[in-house]
């Protein structure tokens, strides 16, 4: 029997493991009959998925941590087994910003990063993030932080839809914006931005995107959530070899999904042109939904204002995030899992070998631009972290 | 759970500023027009884009009314700093979950930003709902007879490449077809398209 599956998604690069594991027939054969529909808007996403519209979602973690609290529209009881990509996001300013920010770096000898706090005290100035509740804004004001430029004081940030980014930036709406693939790219060959940072100089290797799944679709169909989770690690490892990348963008670039040119995708898939804004689909275990990643994020948020701390962190990351489920979909493939659900962020700057089974797995480095290490018992207090076991040092 | 304001009573005489947000300039007009002539709405329209913010700052309306297709849900979503309240989706009252979904099965939804009791702003959605709804439904109609066409095209390129290449004549053309489609239990359609692309693919 097979069971339907309906996933929504936005026109990004990073969805393509669950686009090709639809379009090869992975998740047909693990009797999951698919539906993908491409949204406008991530508000369309949350909506949907809490009236029932769709089962899953391509999902940025922040909004499905806020969407979990009812912060924004109906409650929606979520869980995240398992995560889609990693990587991605780039810092795109105008072409002349770009000039100015690393001209004064380099007269003045000092950081990327510091140097475009300055410009941005220097006058009012307006960057675009892709929502409230994404990666994108949390990653962006972690980054300006560390140079001591902070959001709303220094700099204003706007919402801005990343496919309306570029034309943003042409009439002067915005002087740059913080997005995922394709968009930077888009503006570039347009020439009027450049990047000057990407997600891999914020925090390396940064999760992306999660699969965040309706809470009640997942308790009534375990079956068919374990067949997922198999169909779309097989499609993520068929996306991490550069030799499939063409293929990749082809399919990516239809019409359908997202409408843009095969070569603009191109750049942020494995092997591609776009540096330190490719996205990551498998190796360095990617997939796996870490409970510390969910409470990175969710201490950002909170740092920010975004959310109030009356919930609990530990209790509402563990209802979330779910490597058990993941676990169990990909024992029976003998596939190397982690041992720990939790691991201290941000604490390797070199390459390093993570402990799972049956077998380690190499794990690219995961440091933070500041040096920073997030252990993530710190926000439940030393005591409490005791009772969650090891921590991956 | 109804959220009532202060001027909640005042609601009833005065006129609730809405803010319509919609690319099809059309189906914006016939609604503010709809909305106008009840008497209780004054409305003002813009496309979306980057005219959204300054909409809002000149308006401040009441009520926003947004296309479903349209990119700028999420930059709605991020007013909270220009409106003392907090703007509430639609859906988030949560007293009436079939209107929410019939809404979004329409392809609209709307945020409240003043507090105006649920109720009051009912008649408003289910106007939009309505319209929404019937424009949804030409849509769907035109994609119909579009397909509808484009078949019939295929089948009578499919005969004529029968009747000319193996001196068939019409009805034997369409019945050679019928059979095939039947045989093989699959769309007279699919197999006009299978049987014309066989044969451009041997011309060239």
């Amino acid at each position: 029997m097979t069971t339907k599956l309906r996933i929504g998604l936005l026109r990004l690069t990073d969805g393509a493991p669950v686009i090709t594991a639809h379009e090869f027939g992975f998740f047909a054969e693990e009797s999951i009959e698919t539906e993908l529909v491409v949204e406008p808007s991530w508000a369309n996403i949350a909506d949907k998925l809490a009236y029932g519209f769709i089962d899953a979602a391509v999902m940025l973690p922040p909004l499905a941590l806020a969407a979990e609290l009812g912060l924004r529209g109906k409650r929606q009881p979520l869980i995240i087994p398992y995560i889609v990509s990693a990587n991605g996001n780039t810092i795109t300013l105008t072409t002349s910003l770009v000039e100015e920010v690393k001209g004064l770096a380099a007269r003045q000898n000092i950081s990327t990063v510091a140097a475009l706090a300055a410009c941005l005290r220097a006058r009012q100035t307006t960057l675009g993030v892709v929502h409230t509740y994404s990666t994108h804004n949390l990653l962006l004001r972690y980054f300006l932080a560390t140079a001591g430029a902070e959001a709303e004081r220094d700099v204003r940030l706007a919402v801005i839809p990343p496919a309306s980014a570029v034309e943003a930036l042409i009439s002067g709406q915005i002087a740059g914006f913080c997005a995922g693939a394709p968009w930077a790219e888009v503006a570039r060959r347009a020439k009027v931005g450049a990047a000057i940072a990407t997600s891999c100089d914020i925090w390396k290797s940064a999760p992306e995107k999660a699969f965040a799944v309706s809470a009640h679709w997942a308790n009534e169909h375990d079956a068919a959530l374990a067949g997922a989770i198999r169909a779309m690690l097989r499609a993520a490892k068929f996306c991490d070899d550069p030799k499939n990348a063409s293929y990749v963008a082809a399919l990516l670039s239809r019409r359908r999904y997202l409408d843009v040119d095969a070569h603009v995708i191109l750049a942020n898939l494995p092997g591609g042109s776009a540096g330190g804004a490719k996205c990551g689909f498998f190796s360095g275990a990617v997939t796996f939904p870490w409970r510390s990643q969910g409470m990175w994020f969710l201490k950002e948020t909170r740092r920010w204002g975004l959310m109030d701390k009356d919930s609990d962190a530990r209790e509402l990351v563990t209802r979330v995030y779910r490597p058990d489920l993941y676990r169990a979909a990909l024992a029976p493939l003998g596939e190397p899992v982690p041992i720990g659900d939790w691991k201290r962020e941000g604490a390797h700057d070199q390459e390093w070998s993570l402990e799972a089974a049956p077998a380690a797995i190499a794990m690219p480095p995961d440091s933070f631009c500041d040096g920073a290490i997030f252990d993530p018992s710190e926000v439940w207090g030393g005591t409490e972290a005791a009772k969650m076991g090891a921590l991956h040092k | 759970m109804l959220r009532r304001s202060r001027d909640y009573e005042t609601v009833g005489a005065m006129p609730l500023k809405i803010l319509l947000v919609d690319k099809d300039t059309n189906r914006a007009e016939a609604l503010s027009g709809k909305l106008t002539a009840s008497g209780f709405a004054e409305v003002q329209r813009v496309p979306g884009g980057d005219g959204i913010t300054k909409a809002l700052e000149t308006a401040k309306p009441d009520l926003i009314i947004v296309d479903m297709a349209l990119p700028d849900r999420d930059v709605l979503e991020d007013i909270r700093a220009m409106s003392a309240a907090h703007p509430v989706v639609m859906f988030a009252g949560g007293d009436d979950p079939s209107f929410a979904e019939e809404a979004i099965a329409a392809g609209v939804c709307s945020y409240n930003l003043s507090g105006v009791a649920l109720e009051d702003l009912k008649p408003i959605m289910a106007s939009a709902v309505a319209l929404f709804q019937r424009y949804r439904r030409v849509e769907v109609e035109l994609a119909a007879t579009k397909a509808l066409l484009e078949e019939r095209r295929l089948i009578e390129r499919a005969k004529a490449i029968l009747m000319r290449g193996r001196k068939m004549t019409e009805p034997e053309a369409y019945r050679f077809l019928q059979k095939k489609a039947m045989n093989e239990n699959r769309k007279l359609r699919e197999i006009a398209a299978e049987f014309v692309r066989h044969h451009e693919e041997q011309q060239a």
